[in-house]
């Protein structure tokens, strides 16, 4: 069981890491492709770099981006990793924590189960919206609520963990206050 | 202001205060908004998928996290901070300056403080310490106030986040940020030459001059980075939310082929650790786009406008007012979430009075930023404590200066505008 789940958050993590990298190197193409079209001359001897092909590559980010948020919130991102307001958490004892993490859990993981019906029948909609640029790297039969999806996983996935997080503190308890030791970039 | 809107903010008061995170926190409250409102609770979804969606230049941010992390991993960072001992290391409290100009360099290579004191920060406080010159208290404060330079000198990950609320240029607020950033290395350096006199930190030994080129050599190619980076977006090579993408190709290539410094096994970890960051910061700013709806489609900021032009305020003291306001929630609340979730409601008033949106935005992150190392909840304090395990209370004893001066270089910032749009204005900027 615990070799299964072990097994589960690599595969989820290899997953995360992989459209890191495919986005990263798809803008270095895209790039690449904005100086290369500049050289009339190239399709010629190399038919693959025609700058027409390569449409794609800025709406692909976009999804790339969207599936790695969603994605890396639902499987790969930690607890402790959240941006959160922890200054009362921190200070209260360790039995009103355990009541602020089994009220906060509770509403995060009923709420986002509810929601999980109507933001998909929202989504309907979508089945017929085409992608902008994308039929040309996944076929004709692409369309934006198969790009969405990926919000019903983080839905259902989030929901699942939290309930999954109230049941254990619920059944021992929560750890000591960890300490405020969280790194996080983007500030 | 709605009942709806009521309930809205309560419930994330609420979940928010007893810790959960914030990005849930805003998720429940949005939906609570609109099943009050009688609205179709899917609603929260469609608009936050929409709007990260439609937002090219959030693109940035996972790609300057990615070069930071590169950057940090792959020796860039220790090679730099070679270069800048033998620089300005001869100098009473010469760490001290070391760290100060080792940020400034990083600052233009990374668009996070927490990166420049994670990583930069760390090496420097163990020399500081190692040396039995400083207190550990006086190291990480130093270390803590010149990371907060970091996202002010472009790249800056803080001020895509502005662009995407305020619809500024990122071309121009990048700019704007870069003689605030020189203002606070100046004055932090002037607090470090005062301070060491006074306490009398003895000399470091200097590195001779004949060494200077070979460490200069050395760093070099990282050197190179900022004048890159700047050249790509000015020169119109590449654009801004490109320019992350060349800064971490840049820096891959230099710590993997050039530096040899980055096994793949390493780089499959800086992968998994980057998606992990930028997934968490990103469902921020998804939850911030929801609340953004709910607020716009309350009015809210147009109204608040409307009062306060009636009120026949003075923009200057409107600036005031609201730095105070975000300096005070600097102390309790993320970087993040003010700049996508508070600055939004000031950014019409400010339209409605005249004031400059690129001059906010530079000042607004600047305040945001000491607000990382305004104790009671100071991020790079945490940091820096995590990395170093030097106790917060020593840090904290020692930081109050070091936030004196920024305070002063960030009052500057107010009252001359002209320091922040002296080079977008010479770069073609109307404003």
């Amino acid at each position: 069981m615990k070799q299964i789940a072990a097994g589960l958050k690599h595969t989820a993590q290899a997953i995360a890491a992989a459209m890191m990298a495919v986005m990263f190197l798809t803008f270095v193409l895209q790039i690449f492709i904005r100086y290369s079209a500049r050289l009339e001359w190239l399709p010629d001897y190399v038919p693959f770099l025609e700058p027409t092909r390569f449409g794609w590559t800025l709406e692909l980010c976009l999804v790339l981006w969207l599936w790695l948020v969603f994605w890396g919130n639902a499987f790969v991102v930690r607890e402790s990793d959240h941006v959160r307001f922890d200054i009362l958490y921190s200070r209260v004892s360790r039995r009103t924590r355990r009541i602020f993490v089994i009220v906060s859990g509770l509403c995060i993981a009923v709420g986002l189960a509810v929601s999980i019906e109507p933001t998909w029948a929202k989504f309907y909609i979508l089945r017929l919206k085409k992608t902008a640029t994308l039929s040309s790297l996944f076929g004709d039969g692409i369309r934006m609520r198969d790009l969405y999806v990926v919000y019903m996983l983080f839905l259902v996935a989030v929901s699942a963990r939290y309930f999954w997080i109230v049941w254990q503190a619920f059944r021992h308890g929560v750890p000591d206050a960890p300490g405020p030791d969280e790194r996080r970039p983007g500030e | 202001m709605s009942f709806q809107f009521l309930l809205c903010l309560g419930t994330l008061f609420l979940l928010a205060g007893i810790g959960a995170p914030i990005a849930y926190a805003i998720l429940i409250s949005s939906l609570v908004y609109l099943f009050a409102a009688g609205q179709d609770i899917g609603l929260a979804g469609k608009v936050l998928m929409d709007g990260l969606y439609s937002s090219f230049v959030l693109l940035a941010v996972p790609l300057f996290i990615v070069a930071a992390n590169i950057m940090n991993a792959g020796t860039i960072s220790d090679r730099l901070l070679q270069f800048c001992i033998a620089l300005v290391g001869r100098f009473r409290g010469g760490l001290g300056h070391v760290n100060i100009v080792a940020s400034l360099i990083f600052s233009g290579m990374s668009g996070s403080a927490v990166a420049d004191a994670a990583g930069i920060g760390k090496i420097i406080i163990e020399m500081m310490t190692k040396s039995g010159h400083y207190t550990r208290g006086y190291a990480a404060a130093i270390t803590a106030a010149s990371a907060t330079i970091g996202p002010i000198i472009p790249p800056s990950i803080p001020m895509v986040l502005y662009a995407l609320v305020s619809n500024t240029s990122i071309g121009y607020l990048f700019l704007g940020g870069i003689v605030p950033g020189l203002l606070m290395g100046a004055v932090l350096m002037g607090l470090n030459i005062w301070l060491s006199h006074r306490r009398n930190f003895a000399l470091e030994q200097a590195v001779p001059l004949v060494e200077l080129p070979r460490v200069t050599v050395n760093a070099f190619p990282a050197l190179l980075m900022p004048a890159i980076l700047l050249y790509g977006i000015y020169g119109g090579v590449t654009t801004p939310t490109e320019a992350a993408a060349v800064a971490a190709f840049y820096a891959l290539i230099l710590a993997g082929l050039f530096y040899r410094a980055l096994s793949l096994r390493k780089l499959y970890e800086i992968l998994v650790e980057s998606a992990r960051s930028s997934a968490a910061v990103g469902i921020v700013i998804g939850g911030a786009l929801i609340l953004n709806y709910i607020v716009a489609s309350e009015n809210i900021p147009t109204l608040m406008a409307a009062q306060l032009v009636g009120l026949d305020v003075h923009p200057l003291a409107f600036l005031i007012t609201v730095n105070i306001l975000l300096l005070l929630l600097g102390c309790v609340l993320d970087a993040t979430t003010i700049i996508l979730v508070i600055i939004p409601l000031f950014i019409p008033t400010c339209r409605e009075l005249g004031i400059d949106l690129v001059h906010f935005g530079v000042v607004a992150v600047v305040n945001c930023m000491i607000g990382l190392i305004t104790p009671p909840y100071g991020i790079l304090l945490f940091v820096i404590n995590a990395v170093t395990r030097i106790p917060l209370n020593e840090i904290i004893r020692e930081i109050w200066p070091f936030l004196g001066v920024l305070l002063a270089a960030l009052a500057a910032l107010i009252l001359f505008p002209g320091l922040v749009l002296w080079l977008p204005r010479a770069f073609g900027y109307a404003g």
